[in-house]
């Protein structure tokens, strides 16, 4: 009798198949599809719009080279905005306050996508080896690659398991991926991460005009828990990134603020009100726009500024990608005309 | 139980201090013994039951200031199942401390290690289902976590404790992770001391667990969120005294992470030997959960 007392409760872990807590059942890897053999048109088939127009030269000798170019530009046209030159102030300590020392950077017209990538994008680069590729990633974050891993230790974002995401998520922003690994699908889809100033001018809508106006948010200056997908919408989770689009920025532009924070390319380089310099345990890089869990509407902001260690792979934090503007402007040469 | 909050005339004993049953003047703000404000007694909203007390205990720096203004601004704004409604002004402090500083990104000040400058938070508590409305009034006192520390070195310093140990209908344990993922024995001794000390208040028999709901609640887990893939493994893992003492000594025990901060910075410079943590951002993670569960229990 006593010993049955002392006995050791049986522990109750979590299902090591259990999809996210808020979704019902077990998880459901998605599919792999067959890959295209032809490189060209598995460059279009895994979204690499930006390789294609900017590498074309390169896929030059390819004798479909001219209707690919044309379908990458479509497709570019259809997924990203433009966004004209304008300009961002960027306030240099942690607390934005009137009168505190701030920045003014001016922004070149460019091109943003209108969605985070999601998880259906992101598997793509996964199933083409990347974490397998070591040429993918800067010398300086291979060390650290073998961190890079799912639940199940696959080289994948942190909360899929065995390489796959949940396929009732596959709209959803990728999530649990670090700012290297964002920036190194940026890279090998064909565009980069946009700038603390570039996401900031894209958000807040300063563009160059005697009015000198921006915007609190991408839809105007009044917080709207209908426009975006924050603590105080309770939602609780992430949604798919084509959801709230009347929280859409002028230029069609969705989910600026809330859903997920985005990685930026920038530094976060910031002050504290008495100049002394704030720093993390590691290099910290800028994320902005707020969460699906973002407490307070004054950190969703199209101003506010913060940062997460580089290494970070949070559960709120995505990314979306920007073009130059001027990329892929010539059109390839026809193979026939030589 | 279906009742709102009403400012009907009471009729009870309004001198004897809800924590530790001290008899006081009937002027007195504070009991003369433990401190614990004598509004608690006199603001209850129902004569005939007193309201349930409810701790969170946790060592010095683990956040349970931050933990209890949180939880009772989200409770307040009604975003699930459960609403707080607050009871005297003085309820509100804590939650009010805790968002006007979170909001300008700095942690609120320490928890003086005085009783009788402590918060005590007094709540209406209700839980909302589509057929019915369950009623039920909290008292969440926030304690210092040098005057816990203070009290397991010496028992009976602070009477208070003490006391609330005893009157605790259930107890979230919040403990902090990153300091037991990273080696630390820190945690686990402080989580075993206080279950210990629990023990002997509550005079529990050996051959039977202690019964008081316990959440244990692994804090901070922004920084390391495995905690949140299992909070019991990671429990069983890094808590591995504390987990075994669970086992073998409570029978209503349950396992969580949360988190309040979303990224955590330092403020320095080369001419000072301190930083100052700057906590850059929330994103509120599990916070509800472990409350939720432990009022269900109730």
């Amino acid at each position: 009798m006593t010993l049955s007392l002392f006995a050791l409760a049986k522990p109750k872990s979590r299902d090591a198949a259990a999809g996210p807590s808020w979704l019902p059942g077990p998880y459901q890897p998605a599919e792999q599809p067959a890959a295209a053999l032809d490189p060209l048109k598995r460059l279009l088939q895994q979204e690499r719009f930006g390789h294609v127009v900017r590498q074309h030269r390169s896929l030059g000798a390819h004798p479909q080279i001219q209707a690919a170019f044309q379908a990458a530009v479509e497709a570019i046209d259809d997924r990203f905005a433009l966004v004209p030159e304008g300009y961002a102030t960027l306030p240099a300590t942690v607390n934005d306050y009137p009168g505190c020392p701030e920045k003014d950077v001016q922004t070149e017209p460019f091109l943003l996508a209108r969605h985070c990538v999601t998880n259906r994008q992101y598997q793509m680069f996964v199933d083409d080896g990347a974490y397998e590729n070591p040429h993918m990633w800067p010398e300086d974050i291979l060390p650290h690659l073998v961190d890079f891993v799912d639940l199940t230790g696959h080289g994948a974002p942190r909360h899929w398991r065995n390489g796959r995401h949940d396929k009732r998520l596959a709209d959803h922003p990728v999530v649990g991926i670090c700012y290297y690994e964002a920036a190194a699908y940026a890279r090998w889809a064909g565009y980069r991460l946009p700038t603390n100033a570039e996401w900031q001018m894209a958000a807040s809508w300063r563009i160059r005009s005697a009015a000198h106006v921006l915007r609190r948010y991408p839809w105007g200056d009044s917080f709207d828990t209908s426009k975006c997908n924050v603590w105080a919408s309770r939602i609780g989770h992430t949604v798919p990134v084509t959801d709230y689009e009347n929280g859409a920025a002028p230029n069609a532009v969705l989910q600026l603020i809330g859903n997920v924070w985005e990685w930026t390319d920038s530094d976060y380089d910031v002050t504290d009100d008495q100049g002394r310099a704030v720093v993390g345990d590691m290099l910290m890089k800028e994320i902005r726009g707020g969460a699906y869990d973002t407490y307070f509407p004054s950190q969703a902001t199209s101003c506010f500024r913060t940062g997460l260690p580089a290494l970070a792979r949070a559960h709120n934090v995505g990314f979306r990608c920007v073009m130059d503007a001027g990329d892929g402007d010539s059109r390839p040469a026809s193979p026939q005309a030589g | 139980m279906n009742r709102p909050y009403t400012t009907q005339t009471q009729e009870r004993d309004d001198t004897q201090c809800l924590i530790c049953g001290t008899r006081n003047e009937d002027a007195a703000v504070q009991c003369i013994e433990c401190s614990a404000p004598m509004a608690l007694v006199r603001d209850g909203t129902d004569p005939q039951s007193r309201p349930k007390v409810v701790t969170i205990l946790g060592d010095s720096n683990v956040g349970k200031t931050v933990y209890l203004g949180f939880l009772l601004d989200m409770l307040s704004q009604h975003t699930t199942d459960y609403q707080a409604i607050p009871i005297g002004a003085y309820s509100v402090n804590v939650q009010q401390n805790v968002i006007s500083h979170m909001a300008c990104r700095m942690f609120p000040p320490k928890t003086p290690m005085e009783a009788d400058q402590w918060h005590w938070a007094y709540y209406q508590i209700c839980k909302r289902t589509s057929r019915k409305e369950e009623w039920l009034d909290l008292v969440i006192p926030d304690i210092a976590g040098e005057s816990l520390t203070a009290e397991l070195a010496n028992p009976n310093t602070f009477r208070v404790i003490n006391s609330l140990a005893g009157k605790s209908a259930g107890m979230l344990l919040l403990l902090d992770a990153p300091q037991a993922a990273n080696g630390s024995s820190q945690p686990d001794f402080f989580g075993v001391k206080m279950l210990t000390y629990l023990d002997a208040v509550h005079r529990a028999d050996r051959r039977s667990r202690v019964q008081m709901p316990t959440a244990v609640v692994l804090c901070k887990a922004d920084m390391c969120p495995e905690c949140f893939d299992d909070p019991r493994h990671f429990t069983e893992v890094n808590l591995s005294r504390l987990w075994n003492l669970c086992q073998s000594r409570l029978g209503n025990v349950e396992f969580f992470a949360c988190s309040a901060v979303g990224s955590l910075a330092y403020a320095t410079s080369p001419e000072e030997d301190f930083v100052t943590p700057i906590p850059l951002h929330t994103a509120l993670r599990g916070v509800l959960e472990p409350f939720e569960w432990v009022v269900q229990q109730l």
